[in-house]
């Protein structure tokens, strides 16, 4: 709590008046195109016409609902694809071979992004909740499953030498010298799950027609209530943001940071 | 002393590197004979690429070797334990862990219940004079304090013996001094039996009960030299007058140019 009171005066002290200072600018930038283009309503509404749409959608409780259900499933969908990725990259990398055997394969399907495999999940799952899930675990998995990999097979063989001298077991290794060692590519990894089961999910909202933020953006146009459709994408850039701010960088200042492993 | 049985023995060891490009094997170790005693510091020196840290590798039980045999208090080495402790050159203390924590994590490899843990933790913190960096990280420390790290983490686990591939060779000359004057210090404190290989004559000299010249490659246990100096003696203020100190590390010295001359030839 402390820490992210820490990070919460940090944004304030130095990055506060260049955010305020862009923030006004873009506003302003925006009113005016807005205010110059014939039918702003349907191309692009001004700043103050999205914000009446969302007090709108606040006062009916339709924001609310479609914000917790896409969050609800990014929370739900990254979870499980890193608490499976992580453990799994570590034990391919116990074994060298198994390790050298696997990594091309996993670099495959981290390459095969969620948008990508969406099809084939509909044609197995129609369009359910449970494929706009199965989306997200596999956007999630693969991007933190091979950083993990390719971390634990960049660990200097004398930590885990010397782990092995005082006696540990493979699963002592595991946790005492893997885990922590991949600690700066648990990090990068992880922030490309989370990244990619975003999208995963807004794409997967909008795909397979569940409620949330993908569906509020999508509705948005085919109702020509453009101000929805700038909201949602107001919130989603929104969202990451604070995400990472609050979440991944304290991870990484009490993890990488304090251990040297990175300099910033 | 002698008279003891061995806590480490080594008979008839022979390595030979395969080589999975070439299908030629590089021959490095042949035929090595010794015996530690217990609360014995024994060194070993010889040209580059002899063979060194092969021997101390098979000895961790991180190499594997079919020729011969090594054993620890009887216990023939099949691979890493507890039993042997060792010393890296290049420093293998985890970099995220605590100076403390490093020390004790051999104790908490084995469950040893975090109040006994800490108790002897700190002792070894003292006894290498680290005593006030336990909550620091090792990029928080200079390489001798690292080194010093590492030697306490290996006396925590307290092995019957203690392996050491030249330890002190990534410092610089003022602090290596230092460091070979608390060795033999806690040498003398802890009564561990130690290999110690290293590159420099003087080093070995200084440190070593028996010094072990290896030929060139392969290696061959080519001389024992040995240093009857009582270890209360041994500091750098007055070795350089020891005419046995003298005497053993000018034997040592020619016995490994010869080694080194036939090396270069190669
Ligand atoms: N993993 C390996 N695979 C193949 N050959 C090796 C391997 N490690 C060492 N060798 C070879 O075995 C010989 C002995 O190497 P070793 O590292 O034991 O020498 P050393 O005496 O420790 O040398 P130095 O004083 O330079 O550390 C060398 O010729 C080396 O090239
Ligand atoms: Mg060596």
């Amino acid at each position: 709590m402390d820490r992210l009171w820490w990070h919460f005066q940090q944004l304030l002290k130095i990055d506060a008046m260049n955010l305020v200072i862009l923030v006004i600018v873009v506003l302003i930038g925006w009113t005016i195109i807005s205010e110059t283009i014939p039918n702003p309503a349907r191309y692009l509404p001004s700043p103050l016409a999205v914000s009446l749409s969302s007090v709108d959608m606040l006062v009916k409780g339709l924001l609310p609902s479609y914000y917790s259900d896409t969050l609800v499933r990014l929370i739900i969908g990254s979870s499980i694809g890193l608490a499976a990725g992580i453990p799994f990259g570590l034990l391919l990398g116990l074994n060298k071979t198994v390790a050298d055997m696997f990594h091309p394969m996993m670099n495959f399907f981290q390459s095969v992004s969620g948008i990508a495999i969406f099809p084939i999940v509909v044609i197995w799952w129609g369009n359910s909740d449970t494929t706009v899930l199965a989306v997200i675990l596999y956007t999630s998995f693969f991007p933190i499953a091979f950083n993990v990999l390719s971390g634990v097979r960049e660990i200097p063989i004398r930590y885990v030498n010397a782990a092995r001298t005082m006696g540990a077991s493979k699963y002592q290794i595991m946790k005492d010298v893997l885990f922590p060692g991949a600690m700066p590519h648990i990090a990068t990894g992880s922030r490309l799950s989370i990244g990619f089961a975003w999208r995963a999910v807004i794409a997967g909202e909008m795909l397979a027609g569940r409620q949330g933020l993908g569906w509020m953006i999508f509705t948005g146009q085919d109702a020509d209530r453009t101000a929805e459709v700038i909201l949602g994408m107001v919130m989603i850039g929104l969202t990451w943001i604070i995400l990472d701010h609050y979440l991944l960088r304290p991870i990484e200042a009490d993890t990488i940071e304090r251990w040297g492993l990175v300099q910033r | 002393m002698n008279s003891m049985t061995p806590k480490l023995v080594v008979e008839g060891l022979t390595h030979y590197y395969p080589d999975e490009y070439t299908g030629e094997s590089v021959h490095a170790l042949e035929d090595i004979n010794l015996e530690l005693y217990e609360g014995e510091l024994v060194s070993v020196v010889g040209p580059s690429g002899c063979g060194k840290s092969t021997l101390l590798n098979i000895l961790a039980g991180l190499l594997p070797y079919k020729i011969g045999t090594a054993s620890v208090d009887g216990n023939v080495i099949h691979g890493p334990g507890p039993d042997r402790g060792v010393v890296f050159q290049e420093h293998a203390i985890l970099p995220w862990r605590t100076v403390a924590k490093n020390i004790g994590h051999g104790l908490e490899i084995r469950k040893v219940p975090q109040a006994e843990r800490e108790k002897r933790v700190q002792e070894f913190i003292d006894l290498v004079g680290l005593t006030g960096f336990e909550d620091k990280f090792p990029h928080e420390l200079s390489g001798g304090m690292k080194q010093r790290c590492q030697v306490a983490r290996t006396l925590c686990s307290d092995p019957v013996v203690m392996l050491m591939d030249e330890p002190f060779a990534a410092v610089d000359a003022q602090t290596r001094i230092t460091l070979q004057e608390e060795l033999n210090r806690i040498a003398m404190a802890t009564h561990k039996t130690i290999l110690f290989i290293t590159h420099s004559v003087e080093e070995a000299a200084f440190l070593a009960d028996r010094c072990l010249v290896f030929s060139a490659r392969p290696g061959r246990l080519k001389e024992i030299v040995e240093i009857g100096i009582p270890r209360e003696q041994r500091n750098w203020t007055n070795m350089n007058d020891n005419a046995i100190f003298i005497a053993a590390r000018d034997r040592i010295l020619a016995s490994v140019r010869e080694e080194v001359s036939i090396a270069v030839e190669e």
